[in-house]
This record gives structure tokens, C-alpha cells and sequence, in this order.
């Protein structure tokens, strides 16, 4: 353990250059010791990666003989490919489609994330008019759009769809747990407590699982809907267990005066909710909220399992067909580094959320 | 009567009634439609099959199966499995989780950066991603012919990590037990004795000493203690072999989850008040002495009920298992649905399955919780 | 009064769901498909090399695709009025009992339990499949026997884990199984070596093959561990869906032993040679009403996708990537097993 941190002693000097670096790499000889073998490791680690993936790279298909011998990554296949990747079974010809599609749920997020327009009335709105938008781009069969059946969506484009609508659907469910649990109706509370326990001690995997082939079997006909309904409401409510926790912390976090101070001035139950308690709770909760949907985010890769073609599954359908088949590590960071850009933008946001907040509350 | 009806207790009563029987009423529109769905399909119902025989052998169990075991041995088979995984990626998660939050809180930068580099490469790319990927790795290391070595007794190779294993027999098993019980034992009487410590590993090198005379007074002469794996045609035998699924599953879980639970400890660390180690260090305490008696402790009541959550959350991530073809609880399902074509009652094993386990192991966090608020309080 | 409100609800509930259609109405599917105008019919979760694979512009290929169109232009009229459902092993039975699916057309093997406990009925095989194992080349093996102790995959969830159980512990080999739920990670597995052997039906075999890196590496082994006919799947009391699809498999037939194929249709209706011929175009009237179809059902099918040989040569064999011979799927007056039934 050469790494502990030790109780702060005054630093020799601080200003100048060697002083920073005497703080930050050699306090003591241990720490000495530590900086240079790990720097030489990470160093090395840092080498290989840009060689790999950058200076040994081929880039173009018109050099990919030269891919799987001696060069490093074959970003190749990503040329030739990416439309499978980002679009999966999507018509081809269609592909302009799921593009925009996929622009007007990112636009709808990134537009969410800006705190003007934090409001119960904004919010909602905004995302049923993206999700509208993209619904309508996607499925067609309106202004001389061909149809296409949720069978053929795919890529990105879908993952988008699952967590947007998991997260649209999720949300006030979740709120509606909450509520419920924190009921003063004790059968209303166990009830929802125990079903919101069980959920969460659920695989997500087995739950779309049931959602997938049980559902059918014990609903009629009429309500069974295509298996991506029934795979997003089973995700929304497995989302909604958790997020009702967070909710409930943040309830729970209020002072109960303000809660009996509205009841007292005479207004009405989901006034009290809607009007003073839940905005609180979700300001407060924020950086939580942010936290489950990266994690929501990342689960939507889940689906591949069950047999849809999100932008994991058409990642490695690239790999499934003839020529590229050696290319998989590509592939892999390639997807990672996707995902990544938007789970890492997501989480850099929430940091920025939590820091602003903390500044707010003095 | 307006009053009465009026009167909240009633209107509770009234509301909770109506919750309750809406809640009866969807169950028992589910089970009818399904028994409705079953016959209308001719399927098969019931647990029966559970005695039946497989037919199909499992790439890997701990405990005795093959192709004429029946399903009911074979999905605890799976269960084992599941929470073999399980407790195995909690273990390794935890010690690398422990390892990044120490970088994290560190006054190295260097150490800071790589603490930090760990935990957004690892935890902002999907758990199932990471396991496909450690299994390409690892399927695409060479074949055991060219394995790669580590002073010829541990081979990693594309079927999996050989190790030198100590051989057991049943008696072997017993032995070590009755050792082990005899240690704590001389130990709890030792305490009451109130031994110096000294005399308390006195006491217990006398008994590891006289149960390994024992254990090789007792073996057959010429076995060996340890088999160490050996190439021979198309696998190695002798040692213990674990094979890539279970180490891509192991692999890519443990980093993923150590990810979050590097920043669940580096929270409990950091949520540890400085004035507190800072009165450790005057009171003449190492820094490894203030780390070990007051930052652990007291990080540790602090970030448990997160601890937890995340530990369910592992345990549960173990089903991404039948991704990769390793037999987990999950994959076991799977198979059997396919085989049997008895969804309903399957799905309701697995569900079972999982709740048992993540009761199991949010009760025994709680235990572990209540014992660390106890001894806070003295 | 709690208890009186709660047996008020159930039996409100019982009512409700007795008097609503219960899901799979067994016996019209076929309407179904015909109010719906589009058959659900079943793909997979990734690719299975020659029979559902996914090109490079993301469009379902191959042999169980090709059948997919023909049934739909069977009864629709069109090859395109059809909808892949992506749809793994494991899910193909639970989603035809719950009517995700109208069909099951994934190489699905005839066996006594599916066709009792599952609620399923089997079509005429419409593809005969000879079960074999294929070795790493390296290893040298002439026979299975010579795997002995060997890593030997299978998909999971098929009738080839219990096939290759039964064949190895009859011969006394002993062998280290391992399966996998995705095709993908399969042959990933078996590519990389993981695998010493990969048993499966032959043209699966054949095609993973020659997908290989190095398709050399592979070697066929010629001994047959079983025979397996594989048929279309439908639901239990499905019977004019399940005349349909034996008519198209037989008309399929029937136009290759005719040698009408995709380009000469046109010719063979306007001067039919056989009264047969006549009944099978649909050039004599109330052929098609028998099966609830249009009479020229079987023209808009060959003409749509071609006679069996057309569509087995295009999507596994001499004009595809793997080139497999037609070997027991030829026609039984070329050596094969396969043959149309009378159309009178």
C-alpha cells in the first residue's frame, strides 16, 4: 500500500513547477517509487493503444489484404460496414429515415438536459413530440412514406427508441410507485413494496425474457401488442422499480413541515404532490436520476438477447457474415466507443448537475 | 350516513378494498386466459417433467450430470453455477473495486489518473459488451499446443486457464474440516482463557501441525499432493481447468462491476471526516494504522446499503452467462424451454431462483450492516 | 365487505376473460394472415450461414427466408407481404404458441415431444438433414471415435445436443460439450479453436465452413450420426394452414420434376403438356379454392421465387457462396428422399 493518502502537511513550496510536482508524484520515496514503475507501465499501456488503433490502423478497404497480418486495427470493416451497423435490418433505401430519426430523439435529450426547460408541463411535452417525431420517421405510412414494421427497425436508431420510450413510460410510473409505497394506506404500500422488491431482485434479462414469449400466453389477443411494446412496458416497469426508490429518497429527504404546511393552507392532495413535493424530490434526486439512466442506457444492449437488432446485434451480425469475421475485436471497441459517447456524455452531464447543485445549496 | 361515508377511515378502507380486489381480479384474469391459452394450444402443464431425463449433457456443473439427469437436478446444477459465478465476481469486483478507490482518493496524480481512467472506461461501456469481448480474447489466445506457460504448471490457452490443483480425497475433506473446527474451537476456549497472543498461535500452529501429520499419515503413499496439468492430445489433464466462458463471465463482470464499486468505496473514503484521521495521526498512528482502524471502518458503515445494491445487481448480471455459452441458472432455462416446451412452469423456476438467491444475499448484507453498527456503538 | 368486493372483482374478471377470444384461435391462422396481409414468419437472432442470414445492407437471405416468401405469396400473393421476427431457438416455440409468429420455417426437427406436448403439428419435410460432425483439419481425425476427450459444440437448444448425447455415449466416447444460445458466438468459438468439433445438420456444417478464415481448417467427417426431416411448424388445429404449407412444399416439388422453373412459367401455363401441369398453374379453375387460395397460387409462387431446386441452388447451393450438392434433398428420381405428392 504505497498509495494511501496522508494527512495533509504543509507542501515545501507550491508555486513553482518542480513543487507540483513534488506534491503530485513524489511526496515520499514510496510515492517516488510508485510514480515511476506505474508512469512506465502506463506509458507502455498508452503506446500500445495509439499504435494500435491509430498509427498501425488500416484504414481504407482498398488496403484490407494488409488486415489480420502485421498492422493493427482494421478500421476497414467500419467503412464498409457502418450502415449495418447503425441502421441493422432497416430498409436500405429507407436508411435516411432512421437517421433523422435518430437525430430528433438525441435533439430531444440534449434539449431535456437544459434546466429551462425543467418544468411538468415542458418536460412531457417535449418528449412525446420527439418520440412522436421519430415514431413517425420510423414506421412511416404517412405523406408517401412506405411502412415498416417494428420488426425491421434496428441499429441505433432503436437502441434510441427502447431507452427514450423506456424512459418516457418509466417515469411517471415511477413516480406512481413511489407515491404508492409511501402510501398511508398500509395494503396500498406493502403491496407496491413488495412487488417493487421483487422486481428489483429480477435479472432485466429474465424479465424481457417473460415479457417476450409468458406475456401472450396470459393475455388475450387484444392486449398483447408486438413484442417491442411488450419488451418496452416490461423494461419501463423494471426501470420504474428503481427509479421509484430514488424518488422515494428524495420524498423523503423533505422536511415534513412543508407537507403539513400545504395541507394546512387547505390545498388539495396531488396539488400538494404535484405543485411542491415531487419538484423538490426530483431537484434533489437529480444526479441519481441521471445515474440510472446511464445504467438504463447501457441495459438497452440487452434486447440482443432476445432477438433484436439494436446497434449491439447488427455490430455483430458484421462479424456473423462471411469476410469480416476476424475483424471482431474492431468491432467490439467500436461499439464500446458508441456507447461511450453517449453513456460518457450522459455522466459528465450528471457531474456537472451534482457540482452545480452543491454551488446552489451553498 | 354522508358522515360516515365522509370520514377518512372509511374512505382508506373503502380505497384499499378496491386496490386489492382490482389486484385479485388481474390475477385471476391472467390465470384464467393462460389455462384458456394452454388448452386451446394442447400443451403440456404441470411440473412432471421435472423427473424426466434430459437427454442433453451441461458444459459445465460442479456437482455430478450428464445427458440422463433429470431437469429438476439439472437447473440446480445451473443454480449452483449462477452463484458460483456470483460469489466469485463479488470477491474480485470488491478487491479491485478496493484497489481503484485507493488510486481515486490518492495524492499521486499519476495514481489519480489511471484510478480515474479505470473507472470511465469500464463503467461507461454496457456489462454485456465487455463479456462478449474478454471472450473473443480469450477464445483467441493459441491452442494448448502453444499454450502460454507459466513455469510449465499454469497454461492459459483456448481452452481456458489450467492451474495446479490440490488433490482431495473425501477423507482429505474431512480432515481439513475437522482441523479448521478444532482451530476455532481451542481459539473461542482460548479466549476465555484470556491467552496472550502469543499463546493463541501457539495453540493454533499445534493443531494446523498435528492435522497435516495426520492428513499424510493418512493418504496412500506414493499420490501426490498437488496435480499439475499436463498436455496430453487434445487437452491437458490433471489440475483444474477453468474454462473460457466461466472466465469471460468472471472477467468482464469483475472489471465491470469493480468500476462501480471502486466509486462506491472512494465515496464511503471520502465521506470519512478529515479531523477524525487527522486526530489518528496525532494520537501517533501510521497512516496504514489510520487507514486500517478508522477510514475502513467508518467507510464501510457508509457505503454499505449501496454496497449492496450493487452486489444484487452482480449477482443478477451472472444470466448474461448464456450469452457467452456458459451454463448458468439462466441458460439452463433457456435450454429447457426449448426442450421441454414448458415456458410457464420454467419461468417461474428461474424467477424463484433469482429471489431466493438476492433474498439470500441482501439479508446476509444486513446481518453484516446490523454487526457493523454494533460495534460502532461501544 | 372486503370479501364480498374481492369475489365481486373475480368473478367480474372470469366473466371478462371468458367471454373475450382466447389468444391463439386455433384453426383460422390462415384467415388471419389474410385479413392481416402479411405473414409472420420467423428469422433468427443473428445469422444461421445459408438458411437466415443477414447480407451487408442489413436484408434477410437463405434457404428458410426463400420458403418465408413463398408461403407468403402462396397465400397473399406477394413475396414481400411477409415480416421477418428475428427470433433465437429457444424463443421459436413459445412464439408460435403465443402467436408472435403464424409459422415456424427454421429447420425444426421432427421429434415426439414437439409434436405432442408442444401443441404443434409438422409439415411434409421440406429439408432433409444428415447429421455429421466437423473437426479442427489439424487434429487429423478419419472418424468421431478419434475425438475422444475432445471440446465438441452444438447450438443450444436443438435436437442436436440430445442427437450427438445419444451417438457418443452408444459408442462409448467420451467428449466435453458445450453450447451456445447465438449462432454469432458459435462459430467465433469454433473459428478460434475453442472447439475441436462442431456437430450440427451438413449444410450448416458446409456453410460455416466456408465462411471460415481458412475454410481448410475444417474437415467434414463422413460418418452420418442421424437423419433428421425437417419441417414447416404451425399450431395444433391449424389444419388449413397446415394444407397450405404441404401444398406449396409439394407444388415446389412438383415443378422441378416438371422442370418449370421461374423463367419458363409463363411459357408452361400458356400451353400446359399435363393436365397436372394445367391443375398446378391453376389453368383449370377451383384448384386454389380447395386450399381457401387464389387459383393461380402456385404460378405467383414459382414465379415469385422459383421451383425447389432454383431456390436450394441460389441460397445454399451451386449458385451461392457454399455450393453444397443437393445429396439427399435432390428429387427421388435423382437419388434424393424428396418428392411431390399427386395433384389431382
Amino acid at each position: 500500500m504505497v498509495v494511501l493518502s496522508q494527512p495533509e502537511r504543509p507542501p515545501a513550496s507550491n508555486d513553482s513547477a518542480l513543487g507540483w510536482l513534488r506534491k503530485n508524484f513524489f511526496r515520499s520515496w514510496s510515492n517516488a517509487l510508485f510514480t515511476l514503475a506505474f508512469g512506465g507501465f502506463v506509458v507502455w499501456a498508452l503506446l500500445s493503444v495509439v499504435d494500435w488503433m491509430l498509427l498501425d490502423a488500416v484504414w481504407r478497404v482498398a488496403n484490407r489484404d494488409r488486415c489480420g497480418h502485421d498492422a493493427g486495427a482494421c478500421w476497414a470493416v467500419i467503412e464498409d460496414r457502418w450502415r449495418l451497423i447503425f441502421f441493422g435490418l432497416y430498409p436500405y433505401e429507407e436508411q435516411w429515415r432512421s437517421s433523422l430519426a435518430c437525430l430528433a430523439i438525441t435533439l430531444t435529450i440534449v434539449v431535456s438536459c437544459v434546466p429551462a426547460f425543467w418544468s411538468a408541463r415542458r418536460l412531457p411535452v417535449l418528449w412525446l413530440a420527439g418520440l412522436g417525431i421519430f415514431f413517425v420517421l420510423m414506421h412511416g405510412g404517412v405523406a408517401g412514406l412506405p411502412v415498416v414494421t417494428t420488426e425491421q427497425w434496428g441499429g441505433l436508431s432503436l437502441t434510441l427508441f427502447i431507452f427514450a420510450s423506456v424512459f418516457l413510460l418509466g417515469m411517471p410510473l415511477a413516480v406512481l410507485f413511489a407515491l404508492a409505497r409511501r402510501s398511508s394506506l398500509p395494503v396500498i404500500a406493502m403491496v407496491t413494496g413488495g412487488f417493487i422488491d421483487i422486481v428489483r431482485s429480477l435479472p432485466l434479462l429474465t424479465i424481457l425474457f417473460a415479457a417476450a414469449v409468458v406475456i401472450p400466453i396470459l393475455v388475450p389477443d387484444w392486449l398483447q401488442g408486438s413484442k417491442l411494446a411488450r419488451v418496452i412496458v416490461a423494461f419501463a416497469v423494471f426501470f420504474a422499480a428503481y427509479q421509484a426508490e430514488i424518488i422515494r429518497a428524495g420524498l423523503q429527504s423533505l422536511s415534513t413541515g412543508q407537507e403539513e404546511a400545504a395541507q394546512a393552507l387547505g390545498m388539495p392532495y396531488w396539488s400538494v404532490v404535484v405543485d411542491i413535493l415531487l419538484p423538490q424530490a426530483f431537484r434533489n434526486t437529480l444526479p441519481s436520476t441521471i445515474n440510472q439512466a446511464v445504467i438504463t442506457f447501457k441495459e438497452t444492449s440487452i434486447v440482443t438477447v432476445i432477438g433484436f437488432f439494436e446497434v449491439m446485434a447488427s455490430g455483430k451480425a458484421v462479424i456473423g457474415t462471411d469476410e469480416w469475421g476476424a475483424q471482431f475485436i474492431e468491432i467490439y471497441v467500436f461499439l464500446a466507443l458508441v456507447y461511450f459517447a453517449f453513456v460518457f456524455g450522459l455522466s459528465r452531464y450528471g457531474a456537472w448537475l451534482e457540482r452545480r447543485m452543491r454551488v446552489g445549496h451553498g | 350516513m354522508t358522515a360516515f361515508l365522509r370520514s377518512k377511515r372509511v374512505h382508506a378502507t373503502i380505497l384499499q378494498c378496491v386496490f386489492f380486489a382490482a389486484l385479485v381480479a388481474l390475477f385471476v384474469f391472467l390465470g384464467t386466459t393462460g389455462q384458456r391459452n394452454i388448452e386451446a394450444q394442447g400443451m403440456a402443464t404441470g411440473f412432471g417433467f421435472l423427473e424426466r431425463s434430459t437427454g442433453w449433457p451441461m458444459a459445465f456443473s460442479m456437482i455430478e450430470t450428464s445427458s440422463r439427469s433429470t431437469y429438476a437436478q439439472v437447473l440446480w446444477a445451473g443454480l449452483l453455477n449462477t452463484l458460483l459465478v456470483g460469489v466469485l465476481t463479488l470477491v474480485f469486483a470488491t478487491l479491485l473495486g478496493l484497489v481503484v478507490a485507493f488510486l481515486r482518493v490518492s495524492t499521486n496524480l499519476l495514481a489519480r489518473f489511471a484510478g480515474t481512467t479505470f473507472v470511465e472506461i469500464f463503467r461507461n461501456v454496457p456489462a454485456i459488451l465487455q463479456v462478449v469481448f474478454w471472450y473473443a480474447v480469450l477464445t483467441h489466445t493459441p491452442r494448448p499446443r502453444d499454450a502460454y506457460t507459466l513455469g510449465e504448471v499454469a497454461f492459459l490457452s483456448n481452452r481456458g486457464l489450467v492451474l495446479p490443483a490440490p488433490v482431495f480425497s473425501g477423507t482429505d475433506l474431512l480432515t481439513i474440516l475437522a482441523a479448521l473446527l478444532a482451530a476455532f474451537g481451542v481459539l473461542a476456549a482460548g479466549r476465555k482463557l484470556n491467552l496472550t497472543r502469543r499463546g493463541r498461535i501457539l495453540v493454533v500452529a499445534t493443531v494446523i501441525a498435528l492435522a497435516v501429520v495426520l492428513w499424510l499419515t493418512g493418504r496412500v503413499p506414493d499420490a501426490p499432493l498437488v496435480s499439475v496439468p499436463e498436455l496430453a492430445g487434445l487437452r491437458f489433464v490433471g489440475g483444474m481447468t477453468l474454462s473460457p466462458e466461466f472466465l469471460g463471465l468472471l472477467v468482464g463482470l469483475s472489471l465491470f462491476g469493480a468500476a462501480y464499486v471502486g466509486e462506491i468505496i472512494r465515496g464511503g473514503l471520502l465521506s470519512v471526516e478529515k479531523g477524525k484521521l487527522e486526530a489518528g495521526a496525532a494520537l501517533g498512528l501510521s497512516p496504514w494504522q489510520v487507514n486500517r482502524l478508522i477510514r475502513i471502518p467508518l467507510a464501510c458503515r457508509a457505503m454499505l446499503p449501496s454496497l449492496a445494491n450493487q452486489y444484487i445487481w452482480l449477482m443478477k448480471a451472472t444470466t448474461l452467462g448464456l450469452v457467452i455459452g456458459f451454463s448458468d441458472f439462466f441458460a439452463i432455462v433457456s435450454t429447457s424451454i426449448n426442450q421441454s416446451g414448458q415456458t410457464l412452469e420454467l419461468i417461474g423456476i428461474l424467477m424463484a431462483g433469482f429471489l431466493l438467491l438476492n433474498y439470500a444475499l441482501g439479508t446476509s448484507m444486513n446481518l453484516v450492516n446490523r454487526r457493523l453498527k454494533l460495534k460502532g456503538g461501544h | 365487505m372486503t370479501s364480498k368486493i374481492v369475489t365481486l372483482a373475480a368473478g367480474v374478471a372470469l366473466a371478462v376473460s371468458a367471454a373475450l377470444p382466447a389468444t391463439a384461435q386455433a384453426g383460422d391462422t390462415l384467415s388471419a394472415i389474410q385479413e392481416r396481409g402479411s405473414l409472420l414468419c420467423t428469422g433468427h437472432n443473428g445469422s444461421y450461414l445459408g438458411f437466415a442470414e443477414v447480407d451487408d445492407q442489413g436484408k434477410w437471405q437463405g434457404f428458410d427466408i426463400e420458403f418465408c416468401r413463398a408461403l407468403a405469396t402462396a397465400i397473399l400473393g406477394s413475396p414481400d407481404a411477409v415480416q421477418i421476427v428475428p427470433i433465437s431457438w429457444a424463443q421459436r416455440f413459445p412464439a408460435i404458441q403465443s402467436g408472435d409468429i403464424d409459422v415456424i420455417i427454421k429447420v425444426t426437427g421432427w421429434t415426439q415431444s414437439r409434436d405432442t406436448e408442444l401443441g404443434l403439428q409438422f409439415s411434409l419435410p421440406y429439408f432433409i438433414g444428415p447429421f455429421y460432425v466437423m473437426a479442427q483439419s489439424e487434429l487429423g481425425a478419419e472418424s468421431i471415435a478419434d475425438l475422444e476427450g475432445g471440446v465438441f459444440c452444438a447450438n443450444a437448444g436443438t435436437t442436436v445436443e440430445r442427437v450427438l448425447a445419444d451417438y457418443l455415449e452408444s459408442n462409448g466416447i467420451e467428449y466435453q460439450p458445450l453450447s451456445f444460445e447465438s449462432g454469432e458466438e458459435l462459430r467465433a468459438a469454433l473459428y478460434a479453436g475453442r472447439c475441436d468439433a462442431l456437430a450440427g445438420f451438413g449444410p450448416f456444417l458446409a456453410a460455416t465452413r466456408v465462411n471460415a478464415p481458412d475454410p481448410d481448417s475444417l474437415t467434414i467427417i463422413g460418418e452420418v450420426i442421424q437423419l433428421e426431416p425437417e419441417g414447416i411448424v404451425v399450431r395444433e388445429g391449424d389444419d388449413a394452414l397446415l394444407d397450405v404449407v404441404n401444398w406449396m412444399v409439394s407444388a415446389l416439388l412438383l415443378a422441378e420434376q416438371e422442370g418449370i422453373t421461374q423463367a419458363n412459367v409463363d411459357e408452361f401455363r400458356a400451353s400446359p403438356p399435363s393436365p397436372t401441369i394445367e391443375r398446378l398453374l391453376g389453368v383449370s379453375p377451383g384448384v386454389g379454392e380447395r386450399l381457401g387460395l387464389s387459383d393461380d397460387w402456385a404460378y405467383n409462387v414459382i414465379s415469385a421465387v422459383g421451383n425447389y431446386g432454383e431456390i436450394y441452388d441460389r441460397t445454399v447451393g451451386e449458385g451461392s457462396r457454399y455450393k453444397l450438392p443437393r445429396g439427399l434433398n435432390n428429387l427421388w428420381n435423382n437419388g434424393g428422399l424428396l418428392y411431390p405428392l399427386v395433384l389431382d
